[in-house]
């Protein structure tokens, strides 16, 4: 094979990488839609209203166990892109980890929200669909993550080539930057 | 991706993960001020921009990178 030949397919493989990319920045550019939706809802129908049982220490301990799990998935994605196996497993566990504990905490949320506004009320409707609505990106980022996870166990990936681990950690991070805006929405702001 | 060495790019990690959580402790203490939405607003465009741009490396779609 020639070196113009190689040079032709490298471009090729470089320029359907790009390819991908886009696409997947059209899937998150789709879905900020849907979250930019639901949170001015919350606005249009509540205004600034925030009833005092809102659990504020909750809300901070999700951000805070959302943003932990952003940086080891940053931390995952690295590792692979320098073909770093071990760390990359070790961080690509601790994502989930930290995602099943994030949906643990969602649960107990749910619970507490039950109790002081109902599904049947203006706030508890909101609450309900953000935090379900998110919850269930956070359960399908897990599932991704795992495959991934699985994928490279089976020796999947490398440094050259670790379209599928950037890909869910990418997506990941989106679901991090959209609870960034529904913690301010749901439990800080107030009249 | 690949441009600095995974020391660097491991501690880029860790700095932006030191700057979300430094905007989320002010995050919550300006929701204590009255007529906090705007600034509340403002902190999180900024944490997620920081997101966007050393966790997903969202200017890298422009560049021979990507």
């Amino acid at each position: 094979m020639s070196s113009t030949t190689l040079s032709a397919l490298s471009h090729a493989a470089t320029t359907a990488q790009g390819i991908k990319r886009v696409g997947l920045w059209l899937f998150i550019l789709s879905e900020t839609f849907l979250f930019a939706a639901l949170i001015s809802s919350r606005y249009y129908l509540r205004g600034l209203e925030r009833p005092e049982e809102v659990n504020q220490a909750l809300g901070l301990a999700l951000t805070v166990i959302l943003l932990a799990s952003s940086l080891t998935a940053y931390r995952a994605e690295t590792a692979m892109a320098h073909g770093n196996r071990s760390v990359f497993f070790r961080n690509i566990l601790g994502t989930i980890a930290l995602g099943l504990l994030f949906l643990i905490g969602v649960g107990y949320e749910w619970a507490e929200a039950f109790h002081h506004f109902p599904p049947d009320t203006g706030f508890g409707t909101l609450l309900f669909t953000l935090t379900g609505v998110h919850a269930f990106h956070v359960f399908s980022g897990v599932v991704i993550l795992f495959l991934v996870f699985l994928a490279a166990r089976r020796g999947a990936f490398g440094a050259g080539d670790y379209w599928g681990v950037e890909g869910g950690v990418k997506y990941w991070h989106f679901v991090d930057v959209a609870w960034v805006f529904i913690y301010p929405t749901l439990y800080l702001v107030s009249g | 991706m690949n441009r600095l060495t995974e020391a660097a790019q491991q501690r880029r990690g860790f700095l932006t993960l030191g700057a979300l959580a430094v905007l989320t402790v002010i995050e919550f203490a300006v929701a204590a001020l009255p007529n906090a939405l705007p600034w509340l607003t403002a902190v999180a465009v900024i944490k997620a921009g920081a997101i966007l741009q050393y966790f997903m490396h969202f200017s890298a779609l422009w560049s021979e990178e990507a």
